[in-house]
């Protein structure tokens, strides 16, 4: 087995996950904020009444600025004659390898976001849940998608 | 009205005593709506002649209601097989008709509840393979030769639409084992299922309470409520026993008669059970994803464990086990397996155990729960809240326990795994029924060189996860590569 599968994903979904991370990120400092003010205006000392903005602040900076490059670094797969091999995970890193043999059906989707980038999920199906590999240029997740199916068409007849 | 009683060519109707079950099935549904309101009116009001009058009214208009509408079900239900598929009509005021591709059946079984075997009837039931969501068609009363006929036809259908067609009236099948009433009576001693019966005994007396006028019960307790240490204990002990009693009692409700037999052709595993309702389930061993050995805490001192099968696209629960023997001794199991399911029969001791520096992991995780629970005790109730802490030390040698019964091995492309919540589970998964394997580390994991195991079977409409947590980095990374697809 590799020491890493090769195949990365769209340096785009960097910036998708940074939109999603901001919009994750709004109720989270709306919350913050509030927590503040209600601290302020019971007059409870500054520097306490500070706190609930500043965590959520720093919750925010790590949701936009620092999980999503973490999270692309991370994200790894490779489509190999045999096997679907998968590599992700913040902290905890998982690797998966998933047989053609197995593989039941290939999806591509698109949100609304991605839409606008250009990006692509493929999802395939094995008979104990899908397996996602997201965040590809459309074209290159065609492509990955065509080749899935093809392989495991192979994997069967074999 | 004319085109519902229409019957077409081929199509056949239930069994008459399917008029009554349909109804009966409408009178339990009723009588559970309204059983709350009706005992609340009875005892509330002041028990006089015109509400019993009322209630028994109503349940004669329930009754009358429920027995026309179970003769225009009957009317209306009506299954035949064409054009390769199985098809079930129904509905009284909202018609449907359901389609089951006969290449999509997985399985044929029969229950007979009590009232069915009153009148000899049989419940068929098809099961469709898993994935696509299929439901289940459910016959519930076919006299026994029309059940014959149309397992039959299944059979002839599919054999004529693929080779891969699946016998169902084979010549006779070699019975494997049987449960004796002494092995029986021992299974429902140590099933553990007392946790459950006592959970139960609990809410029953807490439905007394609540449906007892307050008042009675209030006296009611008084009277009987213990005074002394030593008369909750007694009363402990007897809740407890009540509890084994049931447990014993439901263990031989299920799996009196257990009787596991393989088709001559050795491909279906038939299981036969029950004491009352009895049931009858075909595993096609072709399907059988993995097998477990499940050693409980009341068995494992005796060298007994319980075999289940996990199973895809069989049973209507997502990661649904069936028993495949309920009470066996550890030592026979690989060679029961082999009987069975050779497949699976790999050998289920002398694991590799997990390395000693994961001792410490498993005796910290397993205290976490117990030490957030002690800390904020000891802290706020000062003196006495220390004593929470005592929890703490059980609960690191319950982590020790689980570290001890842990393992793997790899014996002819069949991963065993073994774990410990409270019982011990030895899982046997072959290769070639994995869906995905991998393992996962985490950066603690990373500094110890350890690393958590995850293979991943087909199960029910799912799938079911098998997880070892702390085997050796390289040994995780060795399983997945010796695991790896290769081609035929």
């Amino acid at each position: 087995m590799k020491s890493e599968p090769e195949g990365r994903l769209d340096p785009r979904a960097r910036s998708l996950w940074q939109i999603t991370g901001a919009l994750q990120a709004l109720p989270v400092l709306a919350g913050g904020a509030f927590g503040s003010y209600v601290l302020y205006t019971n007059d409870v000392a500054s520097y306490l009444a500070a706190l609930p903005a500043l965590v959520a602040l720093a919750l925010a900076v790590l949701l936009v600025v620092v999980l999503p490059p973490l999270l692309w670094r991370r994200w790894r797969y490779e489509i190999r004659l045999l096997e679907v091999d998968l590599q992700r995970g913040l902290l905890r890193v998982t690797r998966t390898l998933v047989p053609m043999a197995r593989v039941q059906h290939v999806d591509t989707r698109q949100g609304p976001l991605q839409r606008r980038f250009g990006l692509s999920t493929v999802v395939f199906y094995t008979a104990a849940g899908p397996n996602e590999i997201p965040q590809l240029a459309s074209s290159t997740a065609a492509e990955v998608r065509d080749r899935i199916a093809e392989l495991t068409r192979e994997a069967d007849e074999l | 009205m004319n085109s519902s009683a229409a019957v077409e060519v081929g199509e056949r109707r239930l069994h008459p005593v399917g008029m009554l079950l349909s109804a009966m099935t409408t009178v339990r549904r009723w009588a559970g709506i309204s059983a709350f309101p009706g005992i609340a009116a009875l005892v509330n009001g002041e028990f006089g002649m015109r509400t019993l009058i009322l209630v028994l009214l109503a349940f004669v208009v329930l009754t009358l209601l429920s027995a026309v509408w179970g003769v225009l079900s009957w009317r209306a239900t009506t299954y035949r097989i064409s054009g390769g598929a199985f098809h079930l009509k129904r509905g009284v005021l909202q018609k449907s008709e359901r389609s089951l591709p006969l290449e999509h059946v997985q399985s044929v079984n029969t229950v007979q509840g009590i009232v069915q075997r009153v009148f000899g009837v049989i419940e068929l039931r098809l099961e469709a393979a898993g994935g696509g969501g299929e439901p289940e068609i459910s016959l519930s009363a076919l006299s026994r030769p029309a059940a014959r006929e149309l397992r039959e036809e299944l059979t002839r259908a599919r054999r004529t639409l693929d080779e891969v067609g699946e016998p169902l009236e084979e010549p006779s099948p070699t019975v494997l084992r049987r449960l004796s009433t002494g092995e029986l009576l021992v299974a429902g001693l140590t099933s553990g299922q007392i946790g459950v019966a006592i959970s139960v005994v609990a809410g029953g007396s807490q439905i007394v309470d609540n449906l007892l006028p307050g008042d009675l019960a209030e006296r009611l307790s008084e009277a009987l409520l213990p005074r002394t240490v030593f008369a909750v204990l007694l009363l402990a002990l007897f809740v407890a026993l009540f509890a084994w009693v049931l447990a014993i009692f439901g263990t031989v409700l299920a799996h009196a008669g257990f009787t596991l037999s393989r088709s001559a052709d050795g491909r279906y595993l038939h299981i036969k059970r029950g004491l009352l309702n009895r049931y009858e389930t075909t595993v096609p061993i072709a399907r059988i994803q993995a097998v477990r050995l499940v050693e409980g805490i009341l068995r494992q001192p005796f060298g007994l464990a319980a075999l289940r099968v996990e199973s895809a696209g069989f049973g209507t629960e997502e990661g649904v086990s069936t028993v495949l023997f309920p009470l066996l001794r550890r030592r026979e199991a690989e060679d029961f397996l082999r009987a069975a399911a050779p497949l699976f029969a790999a050998p289920l001791s002398s694991l590799e155990p997990l390395p000693a520096r994961a001792r410490g992991r498993y005796a910290f995780r397993s205290s976490v729960p117990a030490l957030l629970v002690a800390a904020p005790l000891a802290f706020f109730l000062f003196p006495w809240g220390l004593l929470a802490l005592t929890l703490v030390p059980p609960a690191a040698l319950y982590g020790l326990v689980r570290h001890r019964a842990a393992g793997y091995a790899l014996s002819e492309d069949r991963v065993v795994l073994r774990t410990r919540r409270l019982a011990r589970t030895t899982v046997v998964a072959p290769r070639e029924r994995l869906q995905s394997r991998g393992y996962s580390v985490s950066p603690i994991q990373k500094r110890r060189k350890l690393a958590t195991l995850e293979l991943e079977v087909a199960s029910g409409r799912g799938g079911a996860a098998f997880r070892l947590v702390d085997l050796a980095g390289g040994a995780a990374r060795g399983l997945v590569d010796a695991l790896s697809a290769r081609s035929r």
